[in-house]
């Protein structure tokens, strides 16, 4: 048991560690060449054991075996870090005051808790929270609010533990952060909101997740929508909805697939391999692409290859293509392509598109936005652009909020535990994107910054100061 | 009493040295009064400038130099080569230049390879056709499947096409035959697409800035547009030599503007007068004297000529400091906006270091902080001088970058974080070489290098942990992700790393004096990495910050620093200081 103790308190693990982790993040930056930047994360930095592809560190042009070299996770060596530093604090840096001071000491130290909690949920703050003056006031207001805490803590470890109230302070705010990261990590959520000039929107595009949806449009009245989660459609995998009268075959799941091409402008050799669809599948080339790297600036475009199957008869009902390329919100609503399949009685239009949610404001009410305007300025006489800023409606009929908001860059809207970004815009700026996420710990860095530039200062001053004194 | 004088002496060759230059030559009445004309305004790039700038401007883009030779050897300045050539004068066509080094491309049009590379358009024009073919077929590619010859032809047919659209945009078509006029105005709608200089600005009647081609155009039929007239006229007398007609369209022009106008004139003067005194390359060469000075003081203990060099390292200091407050008055941004001006801000931050040094260790830095500043502030501003190239280096930032409030806390601190890297770096460098090579490095010498090292690297944890953090929130104030794992924010935690683990191997009692000067050297590849290396990569939402040849000389660099280190770790018996330690 000691010497495990030992092994963690000592500062040759943290410098071991923190040597591995430049060593990873180097690799994962590198890595971003050949990868996007989500399959980078969940290789290198969001996992235990990081699988680093040794073709990395050299350059492209040279021949390198295809190896993968197994390497301690951001997940694993983050941990590691925390338990280290929390056993090099625990076993160096005793309280060693007592009585009314000590008591003083864990008042201040409840205070800056409080304090902190305070700052992350946002007491104090507005519900629909739109910048109308400069991006300055906003962000000085949080880092203050941030500094508050730091010195509250502060004073707590000056109390509680003297001289080296710095240093456990900054190792304090070190800590935080880390447990911030992760819990962004495992909680935050992105996704976007495509809106047309004159349109209401209430619901999101989850960005890194899929779905295939089904909608029954033959009722005048409704439609009945039913939908396959993208994890379900691994290849070979035999779906049987519920509430659709048939079943699913997957053939081929795609990471990535071409922008669609007329089929008759592919070469015959091509043609002559490419299977017998029915839909859109039938005169566009839809095809397997390599995954879309960080460097070439596109994004992954998933389709799948399904066969459909009348449950009743077990009868086919034709293969299709379904790619992401269809939905209007993956082309920023350069064309709609939905695939019809009629079933029997049934008329059903068919997407294979981001997983959408309808939003809600904490109370449960629905609500959306209207975009009124979009305004995309260039700087005179070039390309360049100066300013994107989309002027939208909330609507929350539920909680009667009504109000005309500016969204523009640097400039977001929080409105029910999400933010809103200006992010992109439709062709001919006839719409805007936003850029909708969710990460409820967002306000940690601003607090841990401070706490361990407060720190971080009051060591270094009192370090000066002393060698300042022996200068004379 | 001998420093006094010394140090008069050192103040008065500073204050010569920087003003050469600021005053433009005579113009007697009768001579063309360019002069006035290169303060006359011009939008380019988005950005009001006098046309000083963008005459020095667009010939660097072209040419590298801020000033071209005639065929008889005379230096004619950036404002005159504009002039002729954009008047169409007959010799402007000879004037070499543009700036063709590549000999694959220097043959395949037609060209022989010769001192400095510069050719004249008139010798580029018979394989104009031939270089445009090749451009097209380039550009047609995908990055990757571009190879070198594929991005020197691009990079050659980008100054042809931007040298004839400036060109285009300052004809005349008055004499243009009637029925052409229809196609005319297409051509120049078209051309208004590309970034062209717009010479007319906003006056009574017009509230856009125009091009001249356009305004000259558009009153073909309507009531004349009397300001471009005056520039026209101005043009037509320089074409023909005509020296009165000109000053006397430039004063028609400059009185018009100033009725109609009189806000554009606001800081162009200036701005030519920033231009004319040329700052930072002055500052560059006395910061290398000041090093070469210290260097000898140092090595060995001449505190005169320490003293000396420390004054004139303040004199340098003093209008590097007015450059860069200036760049942000005229820009309207904070300092640091892109690379060019990162480095002369780390190069300014470093000097201000060294001077730190100086004051913070009195009689015992021995010149140690000379010898940072100095070397820190001549290598950055070289740096920056070969970054120029790339045109305006105030130019306005794009929709993403323009906050000046992150601009001016994320981007100043990080700057802030790299500079200190550096330092303890450059320290650490000295503490090897001095060491290895000489006698130097006695105890008290290692002792105080060692402390001034842990020192910049404290306060290099300090700003890079800071700025990086602010850069994360930057991200989460922007598109709403802390931390995305992006190239440059991974290349700034690196530093942050780098710098933790130096003070925690200290601490831990894992290195020394040697082994922390060793570290130290080795911060200077890390920074060196995430400062340019990051930018080669073109990944990633900071990739606005690409340049080519700098991954040439990144290489260079990282591989001294490397061989820096190997040399820190020859064992202490063969280091020439080991046996006095």
């Amino acid at each position: 048991m000691k010497k495990i103790i030992d092994f963690f308190r000592s500062l040759k693990l943290t410098v071991v560690l923190l040597c591995l982790s430049m060593v990873l993040v180097f690799a994962g930056t590198l890595a971003q060449v050949d990868k996007g930047i989500w399959t980078v994360m969940d290789q290198y930095f969001r996992c235990l054991i990081a699988w680093i592809d040794l073709h990395v560190f050299f350059p492209r042009s040279m021949d390198i075996p295809d190896v993968r070299i197994p390497f301690p996770g951001g997940f694993l060596i983050g941990w590691l870090l925390v338990i280290n530093l929390i056993t090099v604090h625990w076993a160096s840096f005793k309280v060693q005051v007592s009585g009314g001071r000590k008591v003083a000491g864990i008042v201040f130290l409840l205070l800056g808790v409080l304090v902190t909690a305070g700052v992350m949920f946002g007491w104090g703050t507005a519900s629909v929270a739109a910048t109308e003056s400069d991006a300055f006031w906003r962000v000085f207001l949080r880092l203050g609010r941030g500094t508050l805490a730091a010195v509250v803590f502060y004073i707590a470890c000056l109390l509680l533990y003297r001289k080296r109230a710095g240093m456990v302070l900054l190792h304090g705010g070190i800590l935080f952060l880390l447990i911030g990261e992760f819990a962004t990590a495992l909680f935050a959520v992105e996704a976007t909101m495509t809106i047309k000039e004159g349109e209401t929107v209430s619901y999101i595009d989850h960005s890194r997740q899929l779905e295939l949806s089904f909608t029954d449009t033959s009722n005048p009245d409704f439609d009945t929508v039913t939908v396959v989660p993208g994890d379900a459609l691994k290849d070979g995998a035999l779906i049987k909805p519920d509430g659709l009268p048939f079943d699913i075959k997957v053939n081929r799941y795609m990471v990535n697939s071409n922008n669609p091409q007329p089929l008759q402008g592919i070469s015959e050799s091509l043609r002559s391999r490419y299977p017998q669809y029915e839909g859109h599948g039938a005169r566009l080339y839809v095809t397997e692409q390599p995954e879309a790297s960080g460097a070439s600036g596109t994004r992954n475009a998933p389709a799948v290859d399904v066969e459909l199957f009348n449950r009743a008869t077990g009868d086919s009902l034709g293969r299709y293509i379904l790619s992401l390329w269809f939905y209007p919100n993956f082309v920023n609503r350069s064309w709609d392509m939905p695939t019809n399949i009629t079933v029997g009685d049934k008329d059903y239009t068919v997407y294979f598109r981001f997983r959408r949610e309808y939003v809600t404001s904490p109370s449960g009410n629905p609500y959306s936005i209207k975009l009124l305007d979009f305004v995309h300025e260039k700087y005179e006489g070039t390309q360049m652009p100066k300013d994107f800023a989309s002027q939208i409606l909330l609507i929350n009929e539920g909680d009667q909020v009504e109000r005309e908001l500016r969204i523009w860059m640097n400039n977001p809207l929080r409105y029910a535990r999400r933010t809103f970004y200006q992010s992109g815009y439709l062709p001919d700026d006839s719409g805007t994107v936003l850029q909708v996420v969710r990460n409820d710990s967002w306000m940690i860095p601003y607090l841990s910054c401070m706490i361990v530039f407060v720190g971080m200062a009051a060591q270094f001053v009192q370090s000066l100061s002393r060698h300042l004194r022996r200068e004379g | 009493m001998r420093k006094t004088i010394i140090n008069t002496i050192v103040v008065l060759f500073a204050v010569w040295f920087f003003q050469s230059g600021v005053k433009p030559p005579k113009e007697a009445a009768t001579d063309f009064q360019l002069n006035a004309f290169a303060h006359l305004p011009v939008k380019f790039d988005g950005r009001k400038k006098p046309i000083d700038t963008f005459a020095r401007n667009f010939l660097t883009v072209l040419s590298d130099k801020q000033s071209v030779r005639s065929a008889d050897g005379n230096r004619i300045s950036a404002t005159q080569w504009l002039l002729d050539t954009v008047s169409g004068r007959p010799e402007a066509m000879d004037y070499a230049v543009f700036r063709i080094e590549n000999l694959d491309v220097l043959s395949s049009l037609g060209l022989e390879e010769r001192k400095r590379f510069r050719y004249s358009y008139r010798e580029l024009l018979p394989n104009l056709g031939k270089l445009d073919t090749a451009a097209r077929s380039a550009y047609g590619k995908e990055d990757r499947q571009r190879d070198l010859y594929d991005k020197q032809i691009m990079k050659v047919a980008n100054k042809i096409y931007l040298f004839q659209n400036i060109m285009a945009s300052f004809e005349d078509p008055s004499g243009i035959p009637q029925e052409q006029l229809m196609a005319t105005a297409q051509r120049y709608t078209r051309l208004e697409n590309y970034s062209i200089p717009l010479v007319i600005p906003p006056g009574s009647g017009n509230p856009r800035w125009r091009p001249l081609m356009s305004s000259l155009l558009s009153t073909h039929a309507a009531r004349p547009d009397p300001l471009a007239a005056e520039f026209a006229a101005m043009l037509a007398a320089s074409r023909t030599g005509e020296a009165t007609s000109f000053n006397d369209a430039l004063h028609k022009y400059g009185a018009q503007l100033q009725t109609e106008n009189p806000a554009v004139f606001e800081k162009l003067s200036f701005e030519v007068f920033y231009n004319r005194l040329g700052a930072f390359m002055k500052s560059a060469s006395l910061y290398l004297l000041v090093f070469v000075l210290s260097l000898f003081g140092w090595l060995f203990r001449k505190e005169g000529l320490v003293g000396a060099a420390r004054t004139l390292m303040v004199c340098a200091f003093v209008p590097h400091t007015f450059a860069i407050v200036a760049r942000s008055f005229l820009s309207g941004y904070p300092p640091v906006t892109n690379l060019y001006s990162s480095a002369i801000f780390i190069g300014w931050a470093a000097v201000a270091a060294g001077i730190i040094i100086e004051i913070g260790f009195r009689k015992r830095s021995a010149g140690m902080g000379n010898l940072v500043g100095g070397i820190a502030g001549f290598a950055t501003l070289l740096i920056a001088h070969f970054l120029a190239g790339d045109g305006d280096t105030m130019e306005q930032m794009r929709a993403v970058l323009d906050t000046r409030f992150w601009l001016a806390t994320h981007v100043i601190t990080i700057s802030l974080g790299y500079m200190a890297t550096f330092v303890s770096g450059t320290i650490g460098v000295f503490y090897i070489f001095s060491g290895l090579l000489t006698r130097r490095l006695d105890k008290e010498t290692a002792e105080n290098m060692y402390r001034m090292m842990y020192g910049t690297t404290c306060f290099a944890l300090l700003f890079s942990f800071v700025g990086t953090v602010l850069g994360g929130l930057w991200a989460d104030d922007s598109w709403g992700r802390f931390w995305g794992w992006d190239p440059k924010e991974n290349g700034a935690l690196l530093i942050v790393l780098w710098n933790a683990i130096m003070l925690h191997a200290r601490y831990g009692g894992m290195v020394k004096d040697r082994g922390f000067a060793v570290m130290a050297v080795a911060g200077n590849i890390v920074t060196a990495w995430s400062w340019f290396g990051v930018n080669q990569l073109s990944v990633g939402l900071h990739s606005y910050g690409f340049t080519q040849s700098a991954s040439f000389w990144l290489t260079v660099f990282v591989s001294t620093q490397f061989v820096v280190v190997l040399l820190g770790l020859v064992p202490a018996r063969l280091w020439r200081s080991g046996a006095t330690r």
